[in-house]
């Protein structure tokens, strides 16, 4: 049995590993808020965004279809996985269920026949696939806990890059959605080639846009498209960067305030049998004494 | 209006949030084919934007300048929205700290020429655009 000294010592370094995973956990809820209010801050950006394509693209009409980013290839032979982890650990499952699915994706793509390769977001991310061996096209890593949105732009930017040029036929992204701080669910979302339903809209905007009158378009609608989809790809990378980065830090909350939850119980235990190993202490010394007057009398 | 020109609303929305929102008198937005001025009651419009400085004339003596990155610019029934990638204030230009970026972007740039930066090369050229375009505005006011 330990002496009382030991579980002192033992206590105490529990006691300031509890102070160290509760300040976590508030830099976490912290930074959860933040990350929070800027999804709701791209919000209009991003839908003005959406109605401006569906605008353009009507104006521009059907020979937009050939525009490059909305070019659906047949029969797909390489696919390009994005999967978007954080810079640091400590956050329960995120990284690791990102880089899972990740490596299933993959299984399955080999499956079909079709080649893999990856670009890298997030340090974790990175050090995962290049321990695996895996090659990567490119990595970016330092911006995850606080996404710029000239990341995403330098992101989508090689991403449209190595679809543009053949190297891929499709792109897509593997991250967390921020479902609630106990929550986060993997989703897999293809960004390129860019769904021709951005372009659709009903009946009633047609009307509107009637009524409205013709909008004068500077340069004509086809080239403002051109610039536009891109735009849209970063949007959405932008989008996924906030929900990734959202989910880290409700992910890493959640992982610390277990943390010092269980660092507390440890304490009691280790209180428990400091007292009890004490007490022994205590009675084993009594019995010293008393043995030692017996053996005097 | 006897005292003053009609205004009008408008809207300088960036990913990160808005820059201004609200009345305006006159809007002028560098267009890619050279700048554009919007009073109220202009005709339906879409049109590129590229990097430059945005000035929303809030009342005749009251004119907000923006440092702004390309983007996309619409107007209709009175209202006028300009999508771009970023918005700084002219007043908020740190002159000092866009020179700053500019060197270090230059700098990194150059040590990935020789091979000893891991860095992506178009990012760095979109940050040493942005760092000059905030010194171009900040420059003229």
């Amino acid at each position: 049995m330990a002496t009382v000294q030991e579980y002192k010592r033992r206590i105490r370094s529990v006691t300031n590993t509890r102070k160290i995973t509760r300040a976590m956990e508030l830099v976490a809820a912290a930074k959860l808020r933040r990350a929070q209010a800027r999804i709701e801050a791209m919000r209009p950006y991003a839908d003005t965004m959406r109605e401006l394509i569906a605008g353009v693209g009507r104006a521009a009409g059907s020979g937009s279809v050939r525009l490059p980013l909305l070019q659906q290839r047949e029969s797909p032979s390489a696919t390009l996985v994005i999967p978007l982890t954080g810079d640091r650990g400590l956050a329960g499952a995120f990284n690791a269920q990102v880089t899972r699915r990740t490596f299933a994706l993959e299984r399955g793509l080999k499956d079909e026949g079709q080649s893999v390769r990856f670009v890298g977001v997030g340090k974790k991310g990175r050090s995962t696939l290049t321990f695996r061996r895996r090659e990567l096209d490119g990595a970016f890593v330092g911006f995850t806990d606080a996404p710029a949105y000239a990341d995403a732009q330098a992101i989508a930017h090689r991403a449209a890059e190595l679809f543009v040029e053949g190297e891929v036929d499709r792109v897509v992204l593997v991250y967390n959605t921020f479902v609630s701080a106990l929550t986060q669910t993997v989703t897999e979302q293809e960004i390129l080639p860019i769904s021709a339903e951005i372009l659709e809209t009903d009946e009633e905007k047609r009307r509107d846009d009637a009524l409205r009158g013709d909008f004068i378009f500077e340069p004509e609608p086809e080239e403002i498209l051109v610039r536009l989809l891109p735009v849209y790809v970063e949007t959405q990378i932008y989008r996924a960067l906030l929900e990734s980065a959202a989910s880290e830090q409700g992910a890493r909350m959640t992982a610390m305030r277990n943390a010092s939850k269980n660092a507390g119980e440890l304490i009691d235990t280790l209180t428990l049998e400091m007292n009890r190993a004490r007490q022994a202490e205590i009675t084993q010394e009594i019995l010293e004494v008393v043995a030692g007057a017996d053996a005097l009398a | 209006m006897a005292d003053g020109r009609k205004t009008f609303a408008v809207s300088l929305v960036t990913p990160e949030g808005a820059a201004f929102e609200g009345e305006a008198e006159m809007l002028i937005v560098p267009g890619a084919a050279g700048e554009i001025g919007v009073l109220a009651r202009h005709a339906p419009l879409v049109a590129m934007l590229r990097a430059g400085s945005t000035r929303v004339h809030v009342a005749r003596d009251d004119v907000r300048e923006f440092a702004t990155g390309p983007g996309f610019f619409k107007v209709e029934q009175d209202r006028a929205l300009a999508l771009v990638d970023d918005a700084v204030s002219a007043t908020d230009i740190d002159d000092e700290r866009a020179r700053r970026q500019l060197e270090d972007a230059r700098a990194e740039l150059e040590r990935l020429d020789r091979g000893e930066s891991e860095a992506d090369r178009w990012q760095l050229e979109q940050r040493i655009r942005h760092a000059e375009n905030q010194l171009s505005v900040s420059g003229r006011v």
